[in-house]
């Protein structure tokens, strides 16, 4: 029976909920491994898995109960350690690069932030931009909406303008948060988003951080912003050099991860 | 305007579709611990913005630029958006469709390349 792993925490960290559901149907219970002063969240691990509403779910929750009460450092999903002792040798192996990743985290969570255009607000400030896009416009619902070629003509300027439009709001968003986090990360581009940015913010920062967004909001009325937070710092675990051994399963995984552009 | 801020932890499944990549794909990895193979994980792979650079979204683009009011510019009254939103509607009933064809279309052939050719997929999500 292998051992599934939520996360790490101090071993001093307050106890978890009793009866703390994990993944797998029934759900299997969780538990901790205290080794030194590290300990590991974990629980049997299901004989399959497959990154389902439940057990994603399942993951989410295990990690948001234990960061309630102290810092914790989130596994991805579906990490697994073919049992309990392997998973306390390597608390104890890399006891001063968790606790190092630990004193870091501690009193911080991380911010999702994403954003799209609202396409029609976006089109209206694109024609007031673009006297070339205007006057093709114009011209084509003169001749009735104009030919096949007149409309792909003026929508490929449009989604020329767009995608331009995409890049400095993007670079607008990381400007107005980035001085109220700790640090910022890109999240994968694969999921289409205008931009993806994770920070990192401390505790005390969080309602600045919340108004800085609300703000933004208002003086961009052609994005939509989706932010999801407090969470796990998922995006912050990992120190560049080890970020370098993982980089396989990075690639396997979203090749887009990897690619601070777009 | 959608506006989604999910306060307090994110264990509802409300955000979990936001967060999802954060799960799958951040988070800390261990070399001595396996990573359970995951089944259905090329979901993450699908990218909705492949198809910007096409025709369907050229017309897309033109038929919705068509629908707006050039004579009111983004400051103009709320009432009169309404009415042209509603007035717009029938005319662009033709248009969905077949963009949301498409990016079925889209997807499946994105899926049936991804299996093949993981890099190309990804350079053809950054639009090369």
């Amino acid at each position: 029976m292998s051992t599934y792993v939520y996360g790490i925490i101090r071993a001093s960290h307050p106890s978890l909920a009793k009866d703390l559901d994990g993944i797998g149907d029934p759900p299997r219970p969780v538990r901790v491994l205290r080794q030194g002063e590290l300990a590991a969240i974990v629980s049997d691990a299901p004989d399959q898995l497959r990154p389902k509403r439940r057990d994603l779910l399942a993951h989410q929750r295990v990690l948001a109960e234990a960061g309630a009460g102290g810092v914790v450092l989130p596994m991805r999903f579906a990490s697994a350690s073919p049992d309990d002792d392997t998973v306390t040798e390597v608390l104890a192996e890399r006891a001063e690069h968790f606790l190092e990743r630990l004193r870091a985290l501690d009193g911080t969570a991380e911010y999702n932030v994403k954003a799209n255009h609202d396409e029609e607000a976006v089109i209206r400030l694109i024609m007031t931009d673009h006297h070339d896009i205007r006057s093709l416009a114009e011209a084509n619902r003169e001749a009735g909406g104009g030919t096949q070629e007149d409309r792909i003509r003026l929508g490929e300027m449009i989604a020329a303008a767009v995608q331009e439009r995409e890049a400095a709001d993007a670079r607008l968003l990381h400007q107005a948060l980035e001085p109220l986090a700790e640090a910022v990360s890109a999240g994968p581009q694969s999921s289409g988003w205008l931009a993806n940015f994770s920070f990192l913010v401390e505790g005390g920062s969080a309602e600045r951080f919340l108004a800085a967004v609300d703000a933004f909001r208002r003086e961009h009325l052609h994005l939509e912003l989706r932010v999801n937070g407090p969470l796990p710092p998922y995006s912050f675990v990992d120190t560049p050099s080890s970020r370098q051994v993982d980089g396989g399963t990075a690639e396997a995984f979203g090749a887009a991860a990897a690619q601070p552009d777009g | 305007m959608t506006v989604a801020t999910q306060r307090g932890g994110g264990g509802g499944s409300s955000g979990l579709y936001d967060v999802l990549e954060l799960i799958l794909d951040r988070g800390l990895v261990i070399d001595a611990y396996v990573r359970v193979s995951l089944l259905g994980i090329e979901i993450l792979q699908i990218d909705v913005r492949v198809v910007v650079a096409s025709v369907d979204t050229y017309l897309r683009f033109a038929e919705a630029c068509n629908r707006l009011d050039l004579e009111a510019g983004p400051g103009k009254p709320a009432g009169l958006t309404e009415l042209n939103r509603s007035g717009a509607r029938g005319k662009t009933k033709g248009a969905l469709p077949r963009a949301e064809e498409t990016i079925s279309g889209t997807f499946q052939q994105a899926r049936h390349e991804g299996r093949e050719r993981q890099s190309d997929r990804a350079a053809r999500r950054r639009g090369e």
